[in-house]
């Protein structure tokens, strides 16, 4: 029906009143000669309003005479007649033209142009520079060479080291990159400090005063390296001008100790739980209120034992309006129950590995392993876990810098 | 009339819907709104009142108020507006 009404639109079509005594004739012999007649009613008891395409109008009134109809045109409407009326009204055409062509002309130019990625430079400098390469307010499109801009502004302007220029219908973003210039380095005093506790196997020292020596158990916090230097006894015994203050410096060195790391596992004798098989189902379903519709996937979950779990996608809200429309993705994974039995040995075996592996996670990167050893937690009455106990040595970096103040340690 | 008989017996053995076989008009009803009739043979008489329709056998008519042709089709009326009878003569 509404194709009807649009093929009618565009073909165009008039309204036609019809005067007689026998208008349904005339209906019948237009409908036999295949005119598409249509909104046909009566106004008043002569007259009937009838409805006919452009194109079957001509034979349409033909037939009227045959049918000693009188008529006259009441309406025309369609897409013809609104064309028609366009090119008579050659103004509006006029003004319709010189619209599209104004506002391509006003499109044409730049109209804007902005700064973007500046921190320390000022937009304005930036604009002042573009304006020299010749990209400023008013500028024509077609006049403008991005490439060439960026190239000046990073020539005209050396903080900077990346300039863009992009072109986005009248506006002009020039985005810029700064250059990252090295800060000054603050002098600060530091000790090296030890990270956590050890035995100390070689202490190696590039500025500062070492406290400890190799063999030395060490805590976490205690100063292997001063940055305090006191004054040496040559010096001392020299008499030199220099006041006996200790000199302080920012100590740096390397301390490696030997760390213990602990790990603890166990395994059961006897193990029974449930675990995925691999086999999963999807079902997707949209939910319009409160009834499910499902789309792809099964009714029923093939599954006698399984794990669901479930996202929901639902659409944006604006303001406190909601669509009450939602797609849920159920997905299934089938778990089996699963029991294991183990000897005492391999139970031993698993439980080792979980200890060692519970023991190196706590091992930083970098750490050599020196030697590990496994424990086995024996208990007086016979248990059906295994417990295993590992301890892993390494040899490690501990030492951090921490800065201090010479003023208040004096 | 034996053959239209005969032919309606053919039309059920073979369930054959009776407006192929027997030329029937197949009228659809939308509520009171609208009255849809396919197979018609012209318009006999059109009137806000009264829309009477020639069919294969006799006519069709249908009363009611502010009757009008919505359009008309070689093989299809639709007449709408508010309905109250649809009859046979």
């Amino acid at each position: 029906m509404f194709l009807f009404r649009l093929a009618n639109f565009l073909v165009g079509y008039v309204t036609l009143a019809l005067r007689g005594e026998a208008p349904e004739k005339l209906i019948n012999m237009a409908t036999a000669r295949g005119i598409f007649l249509w909104d046909i009613y009566r106004t008043g008891s002569q007259e009937v309003r009838v409805k006919v395409r452009l194109s079957a109008v001509w034979p349409f009134l033909h037939l009227a005479r045959l049918a000693r109809c009188r008529f006259h045109v009441v309406g025309r409407a369609g897409l013809p007649f609104l064309w028609l009326r366009l090119v008579r009204r050659k103004g509006l055409l006029l003004g319709g033209v010189l619209f599209v062509t104004g506002l391509y002309i006003l499109g044409s130019f730049v109209w804007s142009v902005d700064v973007t990625g500046n921190r320390r430079l000022a937009a304005q400098e930036v604009l002042e520079a573009a304006r020299e390469a010749g990209l400023r307010q008013g500028v024509p499109r077609w006049s403008l060479d991005a490439a060439a801009v960026e190239r000046a502004l990073l020539e005209r302007l050396p903080d900077l080291s990346w300039a863009g220029v992009y072109v986005r219908g009248t506006r002009v973003t020039v985005e810029v990159v700064e250059k990252v210039l090295p800060g000054e380095r603050r002098q600060v005093f530091a000790h090296v400090v030890a990270k956590k506790s050890g035995l100390v196997k070689e202490v190696l020292v590039q500025s500062g005063h070492p406290l400890v020596k190799e063999g030395d158990t060490v805590v976490p916090g205690q100063i292997l390296i001063s940055g305090i230097i006191p004054p040496s006894r040559e010096e001392e015994s020299a008499g030199s001008p220099s006041p006996r203050h200790p000199t302080c410096v920012r100590a740096a060195g390397m301390v490696r100790a030997r760390v213990w790391y602990e790990g603890y596992g166990e395994a059961l004798l006897k193990e029974s739980g449930q675990r995925p098989t691999g086999r999963r189902a999807v079902r997707a379903c949209i939910k319009v209120g409160e009834r499910e519709i499902i789309l792809a996937g099964p009714r029923d979950v093939p599954f006698a034992l399984y794990e669901a779990s479930t996202t929901v996608k639902s659409l944006p809200g604006w303001r406190n309006l909601y669509l009450p429309v939602e797609l849920v993705i159920c997905s299934f994974n089938e778990m089996e129950s699963y029991t294991v039995t183990r000897s005492r040995s391999e139970a031993r075996q698993l439980a080792g590995e979980r200890a060692l592996e519970a023991a190196y996670r706590q091992v930083p990167k970098g750490a050599a392993v020196v030697h590990k050893q496994l424990d086995e937690l024996v208990v007086k009455e016979p248990e059906t876990v295994v417990r295993v106990k590992a301890l892993v040595e390494c040899v490690e970096e501990i030492g951090v810098e921490q800065p201090f103040d010479p003023g208040h340690s004096q | 009339m034996p053959w239209q008989k005969w032919l309606k017996r053919v039309a059920d053995l073979l369930e054959i819907p009776g407006d192929v076989m027997l030329n029937l008009p197949r009228i659809v009803l939308v509520g009171n709104l609208q009255a849809f009739i396919e197979n018609h043979r012209g318009i006999l008489e059109y009137n806000p009142q009264v829309v009477r329709v020639s069919i294969s056998e006799g006519e069709l008519e249908i009363s009611g108020e502010n009757l009008v042709l919505r359009n008309i089709l070689p093989e299809e009326i639709c007449v709408e507006g508010n309905i109250r009878a649809v009859a046979f003569r």
